[in-house]
């Protein structure tokens, strides 16, 4: 299969890059690749020009007080590797080794595929997004800038080009995919994070990814049944009852709806006491 | 910035096993075909939608699936292939280890097995069964039931560890 005809673009740096997007609404960014050339060679997209941004100097993490700043064109490999809670799990559960080589953060934020197991780890961190135009740079949290399957707040001529994140240090995390296959987007993925006080439960957050109509969401109620009390069995299994009121899950050829609610709760109990074992 | 429209070629240059190659090709021209038509051809075309693995190829010191990478895109990159492997006549640890313990029947997924094996042996040169059968978790064989693949990868693993091989990247 050949991708259809384009055009190729190599900016100097990202100034140039942005031009161009800015003129050429039809161009697309090419990051790491890995779903863009599959969706080129399904002719699901006909872009003009291909602006090649995989080798601008987005590709870092750094550790600025309590904050991750985390480069657009890092890829999961090196997430995978980095000490992010959470994140560095989800990532080393994305896709297969070659892909996760190739394949950016800023990638699948910007693809916004409705079940990506980075976005589990995103939506219970309050994940912030860099959005960068040649006229301003904005700032907007990973919730709202996810508008819908396959839909981010992007316009043309903007750019993805930063990731920010709290550090969470102290907090044991766990993340739950069920996949047919280990490398497929998961049918269904969740992410704890939990910081203990003795045996009280000082914070929880649980994201939850492939089960609603937007890529994915914090399950509040689960939380707020933990939040503050001491762990045992019991609330741990109202909790995870309560995780399947945040989805709103769609059947599609993979699962059914009532499937995937269901397994919200499975993995969110799995979550949950996979972080606390660690 | 350079930019090279619809119907023009643009020049790439590779270091493909060590040796420097240039070429002209269309933006829209995949790796792997560029590979093939160098003379390359351990590296398959299966799946063609980066799910097989059969592509898979060294660059710039990572396993990529060279079936979903743009031929402009690796330009300046370094490139190793099975072809790369054997020196002198001798085979490197990883194919003796695929020969020895029958990790292949038809063959077709063993250079993208081979390549792949390369790679995590670089990351985790003592890898246990788990991570074996990760690492190999982007590559598809139908022939072996992946048992024996596993036991190769794992012989490999201490072939190199007891005779240092001298890595090319």
């Amino acid at each position: 299969m050949y991708p259809p005809k384009f055009g190729y673009v190599i900016p100097e740096n990202l100034n140039e890059a942005l031009e161009f997007l800015e003129e050429h609404p039809d161009a697309k960014p090419l990051a790491g690749g890995q779903s863009l050339i599959r969706q080129l060679k399904l002719r699901q997209i006909r872009p003009s020009y291909l602006v090649e941004i995989r080798r601008l100097p987005l590709d870092y993490i750094r550790k600025e007080g309590n904050i991750y700043k985390i480069g657009a064109l890092t890829t999961h490999y090196t997430l995978s590797k980095s000490q992010i809670p959470l994140l560095n799990e989800t990532a080393s559960k994305t896709a297969d080794p070659q892909v996760r080589n190739m394949g950016t953060i800023g990638g699948v934020v910007a693809l916004m595929h409705p079940a990506t197991d980075n976005f589990a780890a995103l939506i219970a961190m309050d994940a912030k997004v860099k959005i960068t135009s040649r006229k301003q740079e904005r700032i907007v949290d990973f919730s709202s800038f996810q508008k819908g399957r396959f839909k981010a707040d992007l316009s043309p001529g903007e750019l993805v080009t930063e990731i920010q994140i709290p550090t969470f240090e102290g907090y044991k995390f766990s993340y739950q995919k069920l996949a047919k296959r280990i490398i497929d987007h998961p049918i269904v993925g969740v992410g704890v994070l939990v910081k203990l006080s003795g045996d009280t439960i000082e914070d929880i957050r649980i994201g939850i990814t492939g089960a609603s109509d937007v890529p994915a969401v914090r399950a509040k109620g689960a939380e707020e049944e933990l939040l503050g009390k001491r762990i045992n069995d019991e609330i741990i299994e109202k909790a995870a009852n309560r995780a399947m009121e945040s989805v709103n899950p769609a059947s599609d050829l993979v699962a059914s709806a009532e499937y995937r609610k269901k397994m919200v709760k499975v993995l969110t109990k799995k979550a949950i006491l996979n972080a606390l074992k660690r | 910035m350079k930019v090279i429209k619809p119907d023009e070629k643009v020049k790439i240059t590779l270091t493909i096993n060590g040796q420097k190659y240039e070429t002209e090709v269309e933006p829209r021209k995949l790796l792997v075909h560029v590979l093939r038509e160098l003379g390359f051809t351990s590296v398959h075309v299966g799946c063609d939608d980066s799910y097989c693995g059969a592509c898979t190829v060294i660059m710039n010191g990572k396993s990529v699936k060279s079936c979903t990478v743009l031929a402009v895109e690796a330009d300046g990159a370094e490139i190793l292939t099975v072809e790369g492997l054997a020196k002198n006549g001798k085979l490197h640890p990883i194919q003796e280890a695929f020969w020895e313990n029958h990790a292949l029947q038809c063959g077709f997924c063993t250079p993208g097995f081979i390549m792949q094996t390369y790679w995590l042996l670089q990351e985790k040169p003592n890898p246990t069964e788990e991570e074996i059968r990760e690492g190999i978790s982007g590559n598809i064989c139908r022939c072996t039931g992946y048992q024996n693949i596993v036991k190769a990868v794992k012989s490999a693993a201490e072939k190199l560890s007891q005779t240092p091989y001298q890595r090319q990247q």
